[in-house]
């Protein structure tokens, strides 16, 4: 027996109504605010091969994509993310264009596997914005601006928070306790999920017993500037150091511009280290059970296509966006037109479209109506 | 509106948990009828959720709950994205496998296991290298080998006597299973103080409890 025809893949769905137009207004709004930072807009290729994903993303979430084989017998996927094409452009396309390249996207990315049952689409639509060639606070300082102008621009009625971290604090300690690819896999799994007397019994294999309580506890909360005087006192490594005093002075300027009601740093954050070099950040907002967005610095990404260079970004989720929208009391979001109908039965066969033509050319919202009747066949 | 929501989980854990939040001195949900399934405390700023054990993981990730109480066997088998800062002194038990007799070595041979947990099945004969046809129920596992379903099962054991009236004995342990408190990563950042407010709660008693055991001839 075939399948009813009204039976649509799990992980996809169809958006109407005041849920399209919560997504419109999320992308239009995200690509106003990209613009005005001067990004310019990329539009990468849906299908690419597979192992420009494998290379850029790594193994295990370049197997999650959907697959296909070309004419050639050659891999393809579906985009599973956007950054990595973005990446190889970078190096190859744009490699003699000046640098800093400022680029900004709003693409549905596609996953054949999902991690778990909250994260059940299978068609993502990504809204993000990448800088490349520079390494400096100022540019790490230029993507949390936008991702801050950018929540506030939808006007959420909800608080936003941003954790901030850095990638090097965590490796800093990895290499200072001489671990190995297992034993870094396991520090990082248990401070990922917070799980602090595990993570505790298994420091104290590396190291003394006060010095595991304190790093449990420092990772355990996130926290403010206090955190910093803190960090220093459990971490003592020249690489993590210098990975904290990084990220101090990008809180000092969060905090001269008045942001930093919506920031906070997070030194549990240990999320996709392979991939990232320093800063990186989350986005969470209340009512939203996941994550909506995040990003950070990725310095050796672009050296797997060409020249390594510094690069910094970050990525929303624009489903998780627009449902929240979609919830809200948002004026953005009503469809109460003016509705100026244009009837056959008032207006009259002929003037129909003619006054409709022109209340268009004033810009005016029309309607027909009325029974066709009197309209020659 | 209430502050935090605690998804508690019905049956075997129930009483424990909700005994444990006592001694830590959290208030706890006022009068219930059994029938009802969400309550508020007496302040009105916690709401506990009573919800099926293996939905918990769901209620937590999805953040309609901020956080729960769950069996480490619900957590391996949901592999559901949550934190999970405090093991619970509670609920101890073991995921096993049990079997009739000791299993034979010939890894080659095709074994069928019965199981309430195909995931944690399926990953630890796999690490194994041991081929294995996952046979999924939803009770009594024990019968299955008894009545010639499955050679073996992979079942929570929690003092064997069900396991012994079935003439099965545990042939391998495949982990220590307590009760953990996890928590949605969104509301661990959202609601920092409440949730850490309840983890340290929870911790002074769970610490209490270890060294009163540790010190027991």
């Amino acid at each position: 027996m075939s399948e009813p025809l009204s039976k649509i893949p799990s992980g996809f769905r169809y958006y109407s109504a005041r849920e399209a137009r919560a997504r419109r207004f999320v992308e239009t709004t995200s690509m106003n605010v990209f613009a005005g930072w001067s990004y310019e807009e990329i539009v990468t290729p849906t299908v690419d091969y597979y192992s420009l994903f494998e290379q850029g993303m790594g193994e295990t979430e370049a197997q999650r994509s959907f697959r296909l084989v070309d004419v050639d017998g050659r891999l393809l996927a579906f985009r599973p993310d956007v950054t990595t094409s973005i990446a190889r452009a970078a190096e190859t396309l744009f490699a003699k264009r000046a640098r800093p390249l400022r680029l900004c996207y709003s693409a549905t990315v596609f996953r054949q596997h999902t991690q778990s049952s909250a994260d059940w689409r299978r068609e993502l639509t990504q809204i993000g914005c990448e800088l490349l060639g520079k390494n400096s606070t100022a540019a790490d300082m230029e993507v949390l601006a936008i991702a801050t102008e950018l929540l506030q621009r939808l006007q959420l009625n909800r608080t936003f928070v941003i954790t901030l971290s850095d990638a090097e604090i965590f490796g800093g300690i990895v290499e200072n306790l001489g671990l190995d690819a297992k034993a870094r896999d396991e520090l990082r799994r248990l401070v990922d999920i917070r799980a602090l007397s595990e993570l505790e019994r298994f420091l104290n294999t590396y190291t003394s017993a006060e010095e595991s309580a304190a790093f449990a506890n420092l990772i355990q909360l996130s926290g403010r500037s206090e955190i910093f005087a803190r960090a220093r006192q459990v971490i003592t490594n020249t690489r993590s150091r210098a990975a904290l005093d990084r990220l101090e002075s990008l809180w000092r300027i969060i905090e001269s511009i008045g942001y930093a009601a919506n920031f906070e740093i997070d030194l549990g954050d240990v999320a996709r280290l392979d991939y990232y070099t320093g800063l990186t950040f989350k986005i969470y907002v209340g009512g939203l059970g996941v994550r909506l967005g995040s990003g950070g610095r990725y310095d050796h990404l672009t050296g797997k296509f060409g020249r390594a260079e510094p690069a910094v970004g970050f990525v929303v989720e624009l489903d998780a966006l627009a449902e929240l929208l979609a919830k809200e009391e948002q004026p953005n979001l009503s469809n109460q037109p003016e509705n100026l109908l244009v009837s056959f039965d008032i207006d009259g066969a002929g003037a129909v479209f003619e006054k409709a033509m022109k209340l268009r050319a004033a810009n005016r919202q029309v309607r027909i109506d009325g029974e066709e009747t009197s309209w020659p066949s | 509106m209430a502050q935090l929501t605690i998804a508690i989980p019905k049956g075997r854990l129930e009483a424990e948990t909700l005994e444990l939040f006592a001694a830590a001195r959290l208030r706890l949900p006022a009068h219930r009828d059994p029938r009802q399934l969400a309550c508020l405390d007496e302040s009105g700023e916690t709401r506990f959720i009573f919800v099926k054990p293996s939905d918990v993981p769901v209620y937590v990730e999805h953040g309609i709950a901020d956080c729960g109480v769950v069996g480490r066997d619900v957590l391996f088998e949901s592999e559901a994205d949550l934190l999970q800062p405090l093991s619970l002194d509670i609920g101890s038990c073991r995921i096993a496998v049990a079997a009739p007799a000791d299993l034979p070595e010939n890894g080659h041979a095709m074994l069928r296991v019965a199981t309430k947990y195909p995931r944690i099945a399926s990953r630890y004969f796999g690490e194994r290298g041991q081929p294995v046809e996952i046979i999924q129920l939803s009770g009594s596992v024990e019968l299955a080998p008894v009545l010639g379903l499955a050679d073996c099962i992979v079942d929570l054991v929690e003092t064997g006597r069900t396991l012994r009236e079935n003439g099965l004995k545990v042939t391998e342990v495949i982990a220590e299973s307590a009760a953990q408190l996890v928590v949605n990563r969104a509301s661990y950042q959202l609601k920092a103080n409440v949730i850490a407010e309840l983890i340290s709660a929870l911790k002074g008693v769970v610490l209490l409890r270890e060294v009163a055991r540790a010190s027991r001839p």
